[in-house]
């Protein structure tokens, strides 16, 4: 493991990017980061901009705008980026698959590192897709 | 009959094609295209009605268009329904001179339905991408 990828581990800022959700994903998400569920025990914390992020995680299923929006969020991130995609859109565009404003999945325009399935995933689902991811950074 | 919808149709009694009482506070009224800004203008400035929003389907009649109106003092909610019957190309006059509020909502009826709304100050895209193609309106029903 690397110098980067094991500071990565340590403390990791997460960059909320909405894709056009229907925002039941974005609750869960906040509410995964209140004292209850307590995300930030792992070091997690939301930050404001794409510029400080370590994790992109998107919600949602792209549409033509935000399409074109996620792709420049992931250029300007630093690099080592990872990619979480939160609930049933972002994973795999469920039913908004045939829709008239849908052009792709969020794998087919940022690299995805992380898939939380559910609609909306519980706290509980988000906690345990993190530990899975840092499980995989350390490469256990 | 509650005091606002009174008010409403003793002043539009002739414009007012017909009306369905949904609930005592709950009312439909419909008029012809070119009534509606008028009936709008007084449910807006005279009765302070709200304008909550408005409302667009594809039918088999035509293009419906819903306008709905909420008097917060009483509870009352008025729609004012339409129908543009031609379908090839629907057009009525825009209210958002009379209230911006309905500017967004008249530009999302535009590019979803492809009603032209006659003195919007600006019909562009909202939702849709700015090059979507012209004529492709993707909440109208197949012929």
């Amino acid at each position: 493991m690397n110098l980067t990828s094991k500071a990565l581990t340590k403390s990791i800022g997460v960059f909320h990017a909405a894709c056009s959700p229907c925002n039941n994903c974005d609750i869960e998400i906040l509410d995964a980061l209140t004292p209850k569920h307590d995300l930030e025990r792992f070091g997690i914390t939301l930050v404001g901009s794409a510029r400080h992020a370590d994790v992109l995680l998107v919600t949602g299923v792209p549409n033509y705008k935000t399409a074109e929006r996620l792709k420049k969020l992931y250029l300007q991130t630093a690099k080592p980026c990872l990619v979480v995609a939160v609930g049933g859109c972002a994973c795999g565009r469920i039913m908004f698959r045939d829709s008239y404003n849908s052009p792709c999945a969020v794998d087919e325009i940022v690299p995805v590192d992380l898939y939380i399935p559910g609609c909306p995933p519980k706290p509980e689902a988000l906690i345990a897709g993190v530990v899975k991811l840092l499980a995989k950074l350390r490469g256990k | 009959m509650q005091e606002t919808v009174a008010k409403f149709r003793e002043k539009f009694s002739n414009q007012v094609i017909k009306s369905q009482e949904k609930s005592t506070r709950r009312q439909y009224i419909e008029f012809l295209p070119p009534d509606i800004p008028e009936a709008a203008r007084f449910l807006f400035k005279d009765l302070n009605c709200r304008f909550a929003t408005a409302s667009g389907i594809d039918t088999p009649e035509g293009i419906e268009i819903l306008y709905h109106f909420s008097d917060d003092h009483t509870g009352e909610v008025i729609s004012l329904r339409t129908i543009l019957t031609d379908k090839k190309d629907p057009q009525i006059h825009s209210i958002a001179t009379i209230f911006p509020a309905a500017e967004w909502i008249e530009r999302e009826i535009w590019e979803l339905l492809g009603v032209k709304f006659i003195g919007h100050p600006n019909l562009k895209h909202l939702l849709l991408i700015d090059d979507w193609p012209e004529g492709k309106h993707p909440l109208r029903k197949k012929e």
